[in-house]
């Protein structure tokens, strides 16, 4: 008989689930834009359990993680934290990583892996740089969608630097740019690289070692990845799962702690 | 008297330091307030006073105080002036305002001109070099000054024999906390990082007698416990403060234990006793030249990396598996130091994270999940 687990990654932006079928069998995926303290993580749920069929009461395991894993408490087994998870998840995509990048809507993490397991990690300070919101905030202020950032940093065919890493600070600076004209998309691939000399410094104090893989909704833009690849000197991988690689982890370390229980 | 009982005492304190106050006065006690760092206590008391650590607050945010201060100046300093400012310590009849780090110089005189005439603020500015004959010289001096101003405000004069009371009993407070530090990183069952924080954070508010009063009696009940079988975590913290309740709560969440500290607020002040006998203004003065292994004091072998390699024995006696450190922000300080101790850290192959907080933070998310993941690791 199949063993099912579910993990969840209720993050600050966004609700991701996923639901494991043995521990290693992708059975189904879901997400919801919104994230902690929102109608999002039981909206997740709820689709992946439809998409699967299956009801909470199949599940054998349920594992929170991200920065609203507490809010679970009466449906999840257990909850861990979300560096943990996407250790965990980048190493089941990717065998060989060693440096995993998660670039998340609050905060950006560096964690080093050895042999699958978090060794070491890193995290910003309590400030919004580098991280997903200071590209939607950067995304809000130029009017366009944030998911269109990659592509049109992408045209880019003059430097502009943004040399404030500070979210304000820089909000005021690509103001004044726009106010000169320059071209929105030199400004984008300014803040693009903005954010990777921020990141790469994170990832410097914990040194970076290949495999380099990058999570979370950021390294969905090409931009920003390019960038840091750059920055870092280094090929940086990404998975199609990428937005999902906290709930992928959550979701094998419940089926971990299913078995363990088991014996 | 039970553990609970001590323990909801110490907790109950440490969160209400007005209240004290105010029972002091009630009492008709004198009350004098005593900012970070190495204030000589001692001198207080003999003037029979009571002395009231002044370490910003969990609970205040600042707004009158950002009329007099630099906005990179570090919480616990903008706190304590905002507390001035707003009325919570009105009922105090001075202040010590030491010199040590380079937000407390000038922060001594926004305190001196924010308060006027309304309070009186006594200067103190110890050497950079403590330990030569001149250096001891020179903070014999400034403790004379500061004597002489507690006289003018208690109306006592503080004689020798008082002053080496007041030694004993503080040495007594000291002995008692640092048995009491070894004591709850043994016991972490029954001592929580909560907990651990009242009991070393109401010895700030209360006349050092009845505090070491009730230290000893928590010290005797916790040494007559059975060895504790800890399935959790043992870490060290270090930097100036950890006193929230709400952070430290993660730690308990997570069953993490504090097995010892190099926190100013904790245990960096109370590592040095003074002489008991002799002349008691030379042994408060000794005492200070022989305070060692903190970043705010000169080290004139700093290249040998002393104070990070004294971080990582006690990291290895305390039996912690890691270290927490606590970097207040803007504290110049830390910062600086933070290099040097990350790099002893890792020759020494212990693992650590820097949490990076300020007394006017209400959530610690981020620091929760960076505690959690911390656990994961060790």
């Amino acid at each position: 008989m199949s063993i099912y687990t579910l993990g969840i990654d209720i993050g600050s932006t966004a609700s991701k689930c996923i639901m494991l079928e043995d521990g290693k069998e992708i059975v189904a995926k879901s997400l919801i834009d919104v994230g902690a303290g929102t109608s999002g993580p039981q909206r997740a749920i709820d689709q992946v359990l439809s998409e699967a069929g299956k009801s909470q009461e199949e599940m054998s395991f349920i594992l929170a993680t991200g920065y609203g894993r507490n809010s679970l408490e009466e449906f999840a087994d257990s909850q861990m934290s979300e560096l943990s998870c996407h250790a965990k998840g980048a190493a089941f995509l990717f065998p060989k990583v060693k440096t995993v990048i998660d670039i998340g809507g609050q905060d950006v993490k560096v964690m080093r892996v050895e042999n699958g397991v978090m060794t070491n990690f890193q995290m910003n300070d309590k400030c919004a740089a580098g991280t997903g919101r200071f590209l939607d905030v950067m995304a809000r202020v130029l009017e366009v969608d944030v998911q269109d950032l990659g592509a049109l940093g992408a045209q880019s065919t003059k430097y502009v630097g943004i040399s404030s890493t500070c979210t304000v600070f820089a909000e005021s600076e690509v103001i004044s740019q726009l106010s000169m004209g320059t071209d929105k998309r030199d400004i984008i691939n300014g803040i693009h690289q903005s954010v990777a000399s921020r990141v790469a410094g994170l990832a410097h104090r914990i040194g970076v070692q290949d495999q380099v893989v990058m999570t979370g909704g950021v390294a969905q833009n090409t931009g920003v990845v390019n960038a840091l690849q750059e920055a870092l000197g280094r090929e940086i991988h990404t998975s199609p799962l990428t937005q999902y690689n906290g709930a992928l982890g959550a979701a094998l370390f419940a089926y971990q702690k299913y078995q363990k229980a088991q014996k | 008297m039970s553990i609970e009982v001590l323990l909801k005492e110490f907790a109950e304190i440490s969160e209400h330091p007005r209240r004290q106050i105010q029972a002091f006065k009630a009492e008709g006690k004198k009350v004098v307030g005593v900012l970070p760092y190495y204030a000589p206590e001692e001198l207080v008391y003999a003037a029979g006073m009571v002395p009231m650590g002044i370490w910003g607050s969990n609970k205040k945010t600042i707004s009158m105080a950002k009329e007099y201060c630099a906005t990179f100046y570090c919480t616990i300093a903008q706190l304590a002036l905002e507390m001035l400012l707003d009325g919570t310590l009105d009922d105090l009849d001075g202040l010590i305002t030491p010199t040590i780090c380079d937000t407390l110089r000038p922060m001594s005189q926004n305190f001196r001109v924010a308060m006027k005439d309304k309070l009186p603020c006594i200067f103190l500015a110890h050497p950079q070099q403590r330990k030569p004959a001149f250096g001891i010289q020179f903070t014999m001096d400034q403790y004379q000054h500061v004597k002489g101003e507690l006289e003018k405000i208690s109306g006592n004069t503080i004689t020798d024999e008082a002053l080496r009371e007041a030694i004993k009993v503080y040495n007594r407070s000291r002995a008692a906390r640092r048995e009491f530090v070894k004591l709850a990183g043994e016991h972490p069952d029954v001592i929580s990082a909560v907990s651990r924080s009242a009991v070393l954070r109401s010895a700030w508010f209360m006349i050092k007698d009845d505090h070491t009063a009730k230290v000893e009696a928590l010290n005797a009940e916790l040494r007559a416990l059975p060895p504790c079988d800890w399935k959790g975590k043992k870490i060290l913290t270090s930097g100036i403060i950890c006193d929230n309740p709400k952070l430290l709560q993660i730690f308990d969440d997570n069953q993490i234990a504090i097995a010892a500290d190099d926190v100013a607020h904790e245990s960096r002040m109370i590592r040095v006793d003074a002489a008991e006998t002799g002349d008691p203004m030379m042994a408060l003065a000794q005492q200070f030249a022989d305070q060692d292994y903190d970043i705010l004091l000169y080290d004139e072998n700093s290249n040998q990396n002393r104070r990070a390699d004294f971080v990582v024995k006690q990291i290895k006696d305390s039996g912690a598996q890691g270290l927490v450190l606590f970097m207040q922000q803007f504290c110049d300080p830390e910062e600086m130091e933070y290099p040097y101790l990350k790099k002893a850290l890792d020759a020494a192959g212990i693992p650590h994270i820097k949490l990076g907080v300020d007394q006017q933070m209400r959530d610690f998310g981020q620091a929760s999940t960076a505690i959690q993941a911390f656990a994961d690791v060790l």
